[in-house]
């Protein structure tokens, strides 16, 4: 019973940890929701990307490109190479999940992408049982995982019902363009962001949208150039899912 | 019928490199450059759509229908290095590409 109650305890107090990330997570879920019900493919395909595939970057970037009319091999192509990232979130959880029932890792898992990575890591940071951090973790990830579900639902339901005359399909480039320009002080970042964004256009004619995958691994290239900049601790690469 | 495989292959892809580590993290060790890597991947790809996005839209319309995304592209740029937040990016450009694509002739 005890135990009973300090998991609730600990659920409350992941997802209390969770709460400052829903200001990224929320409208970041809305633009999704908008950009799947204008773009060119089921609405209920751009829905489904965020139980299936919850990570925000990659699903945007596969909605762009469906709409653009890629080649499927190319859209899955780089929506991996976008999610390579969990790669390195999986080697840092598993070292906390060693010895746990197998449906725990099998939902845990699920649930890994930057912000409820973030918020466990805090958990399994303080020193209490590991059992404890499992709770807070998990309250943590349902919390986002709602939100962002529901975000993009209430977006898809909106960007369905709007004219057309507002040019919604705009709001998926100028997020992008936002969210690359807010990281152009950091010079590696730069050098990374620049040299996509030109191998882009110059590759704009390039058969089966490959461009856009040139783009990336150019841009992957032109970063490591970069002197590598030391860095406290593992830098989330999104707010988001 | 495609766009639901393709989603599905991303989703089992993506699922598969969350469980990776998970059961393989006593056999193998990530390599450093690799991970340095990956911080690059989400900013290069962002750049890429947007700029494809953007070019896209401008190219192949004659210059008075390229004008009203390049002046939503420049004010948004302005916003967001004023305040700092990428969503300042569709706060303003929307605005400033709904006026400029009613007030230039088409």
């Amino acid at each position: 019973m005890s135990t009973l109650v300090t998991d609730r305890h600990d659920l409350a107090a992941g997802a209390r940890a969770m709460a400052p990330w829903l200001f990224g997570i929320v409208p970041f879920g809305l633009v999704i929701g908008l950009s799947a019900a204008r773009a060119d493919i089921p609405t209920l395909a751009g829905w489904l990307t965020g139980p299936l595939i919850l990570a925000g970057s990659a699903q945007i970037a596969m909605i762009e490109m469906l709409d653009a009319g890629a080649t499927p091999v190319v859209v899955v192509v780089a929506a991996l190479v976008i999610n390579l990232r969990l790669i390195f979130y999986s080697a840092t959880m598993a070292r906390y999940w060693r010895g746990t029932p197998w449906w725990w890792r099998l939902v845990a898992a699920y649930l890994i992408i930057d912000p409820s990575f973030a918020v466990g890591m805090d958990g399994y940071g303080r020193p209490v049982d590991r059992r404890r951090g499992h709770a807070y973790y998990l309250g943590g990830a349902a919390l986002m995982w709602v939100a962002w579900v529901a975000a993009i639902s209430l977006g898809a339901t909106l960007g369905a019902g709007l004219p057309a005359w507002l040019h919604l399909e705009f709001v998926i480039p100028l997020f992008l363009l936002g969210e690359a320009v807010t990281k152009l002080r950091d010079p590696a970042l730069r050098r990374a962001i620049f040299a996509a964004a030109a191998v882009a256009v110059l590759a704009l004619a390039a058969p089966l949208h490959l461009g856009i995958v040139l783009a990336i691994v150019a841009g992957i290239a032109a970063g490591l150039t970069a002197q590598p900049r030391p860095r406290p601790s593992r830098q989330l690469a999104e707010v988001a899912p | 019928m495609t766009v639901w495989i393709v989603i599905l292959a991303a989703a089992a892809g993506s699922y598969l490199f969350r469980l990776s580590m998970i059961v393989l993290a006593d056999r193998y060790t990530l390599p450093p450059a690799l991970e340095r890597a990956t911080g690059f991947v989400a900013p290069a790809a962002f750049a890429a759509l947007a700029a494809a996005g953007i070019a896209t839209a401008c190219v192949g319309v004659g210059a008075t229908q390229a004008a009203a995304p390049l002046a939503a592209l420049a004010v948004a740029v302005i916003a967001v290095l004023r305040t700092g937040s990428g969503y300042a990016a569709i706060l303003a450009g929307m605005p400033v590409l709904w006026i400029a694509t009613a007030l230039l002739p088409s």
